[in-house]
């Protein structure tokens, strides 16, 4: 058994040795195929992330008719903080809010000279969970608040999250479809390349199966091989990935005007990476095995 | 050894390559299959290592049916059966000692059983001082030769040739034959496919002759 199999892998590299052109052309396809995939999922991943980002600023701000006296507030932050929806709950004063307000004129803060300080209403600003950073989410809160508040006006970006979400939706549709098409494209191109080097093989299969060699002993190196050659390219495309993410990728998404600047791009995962390389097997065993199907008749 | 029993072979269409063809051949025979191009010769010979099957009729290889084989059987069936073609089928990127070893190895035989049984394969038809050459750096007598290596290191008991001779001249023909001759003698059953009749008459054997798909001629040699 030992020495069968040590057969099988003594041949399925001395094939690749004899044929080191044809060995190399697969290689390189499947290389350029996982990669191309791979780096769209970056893409997409990163996108995604990024849009997850933005949706940490929604939040809702619920202005109050009068300001409550300094021992109602923790009172009431409990119960705000209660709602399940709720992350987290921030009281803001009006004089809190006045002074933000200057900070945020700057030096034409000084127009606010002589105004009274309780001009702004007091408010509370509800942090919501990321599972309810949407429309249901934001509804359910603002039923809950009436229990609760007095409220005067709310405020919670109403226009932007409905854009929002549909950009995502556009953004997980076109994933999918453009995904789906580079992966039939990559399977496409590597079945065919791994046909024209058992094409050009043929003669080889053909006088196997005329010396009585079982289908299984024709067809277990092939495998092989296109096992090897596929963890070669699936290890090629990580190191075409890591090329491509730190002279493309990153410079492009870094340079989106709508990125943040402590947004750390995601590379993948040592998961993901092993899950690449072992793609790579799969495409180069599937891919041997579609064409020896065509070229192997007993 | 082979019994043919009313065998018919048709690829699409009316014509036949094999007509309602019926013979038997017996064990250690050495036998001739002449017959003009188009006469059936090959593909009387391929259905016998079960590369075609036959569309009516039953044939018989060594007491198995072999007409509705399956295919998993046949590499079991192609281990008995060695098989030289005109064109010699030698993997041309493989040494010689890899291209008779190879017959060997798809049968799953152990490393030093392949070298030994190799290299006398090669002792018996001259060439065992070629082994490290490719194929194309021999001559095609010399290939011809490692073909019939190759097709006699698994001791067949059946040996069929098609055309082994279309290529080669005369001095080296005769070469072949007497390897064919030395096999034969040891007990293989023989199945030379060729249109040169000159061999019958150096080396006069059973002569089954083929027109148009139909057995028309079975004559055994002369005596003495």
């Amino acid at each position: 058994m030992l020495d069968k199999i040590r057969y099988f892998i003594m041949r399925a590299l001395r094939n690749m040795r004899q044929w080191p052109l044809l060995c190399a052309a697969s290689i390189l396809t499947m290389a350029v195929a996982l990669a191309t995939v791979a780096t769209f999922f970056l893409v997409v991943v990163n996108t995604e992330q990024l849009a997850l980002r933005w949706t940490k600023e929604i939040q809702v701000i619920a202005y109050l008719e009068k300001a409550p006296n300094q021992q109602s507030i923790a009172g009431l932050t409990t119960k705000l903080q209660n709602i399940p929806e709720v992350e987290s709950v921030k009281y803001v004063s009006p004089a809190n809010a006045m002074q933000s307000f200057k900070e945020h004129l700057g030096e034409d803060a000084s127009l606010l000279e002589g105004v009274s300080k309780d001009l702004l209403p007091a408010s509370f600003e509800l942090g919501l969970y990321r599972n309810y950073r949407n429309q249901q989410g934001i509804a359910s809160v603002i039923e809950q608040l009436e229990n609760h508040l007095e409220v005067d006006d709310l405020r919670y970006g109403q226009q932007w999250l409905e854009k929002f979400n549909k950009f995502a939706q556009a953004l997980r549709f076109v994933g999918i479809i453009l995904g789906g098409f580079l992966l039939f494209a990559a399977l496409f191109i590597v079945s065919n390349t791994i046909k024209l080097t058992l094409y050009a093989r043929r003669d080889e299969l053909e006088i196997m199966a005329l010396v009585g060699a079982t289908m299984r002993f024709i067809k277990i190196p092939f495998m092989l091989e296109g096992a090897i050659q596929g963890l070669l390219g699936g290890l090629l495309s990580l190191a075409f990935l890591a090329l491509s993410f730190v002279f493309v990728l990153s410079p492009s998404l870094n340079s989106f005007w709508l990125t943040p600047t402590d947004f750390d791009l995601l590379f993948l995962t040592l998961n993901q990476q092993i899950i690449l390389a072992l793609s790579g097997v799969v495409l180069g065993v599937l891919g041997s095995l579609s064409s020896l199907r065509r070229f192997v008749r007993l | 050894m082979i019994q043919l029993y009313n065998v018919t072979k048709k690829y699409g269409g009316d014509s036949a390559a094999v007509k309602d063809m019926t013979l038997q051949i017996g064990k250690g025979e050495f036998v001739y299959i002449t017959g003009a191009s188009g006469a059936g010769k090959t593909t009387l010979l391929r259905m016998l290592y079960a590369a075609e099957k036959p569309t009516k009729g039953q044939i018989l290889v060594d007491r198995q049916n072999i007409s509705r084989i399956r295919s998993r059987q046949i590499p079991f069936l192609r281990r008995k059966v060695g098989v030289v073609f005109q064109d010699f089928k030698l993997l041309q990127s493989r040494t010689v000692y890899e291209n008779v070893a190879f017959a060997l190895e798809a049968q799953g035989k152990k490393r030093y059983e392949v070298s030994k049984k190799v290299y006398q394969a090669l002792k018996q038809v001259g060439l065992e001082h070629r082994l490290q050459r490719k194929p194309l750096e021999l001559s095609g007598g010399e290939q011809q030769r490692i073909a019939i290596a190759r097709a006699l290191v698994v001791d067949p008991l059946i040996l069929l040739a098609d055309e082994p001779s279309g290529n080669l001249d005369q001095e080296v023909t005769f070469e072949i034959m007497a390897l064919f001759q030395q096999a034969n003698a040891r007990g293989t059953t023989v199945l030379l496919a060729t249109h040169d009749h000159s061999l019958n008459q150096r080396f006069p054997r059973r002569v089954l002759t083929l027109d148009q798909g139909k057995l028309i001629g079975d004559q055994q040699p002369l005596q003495g």
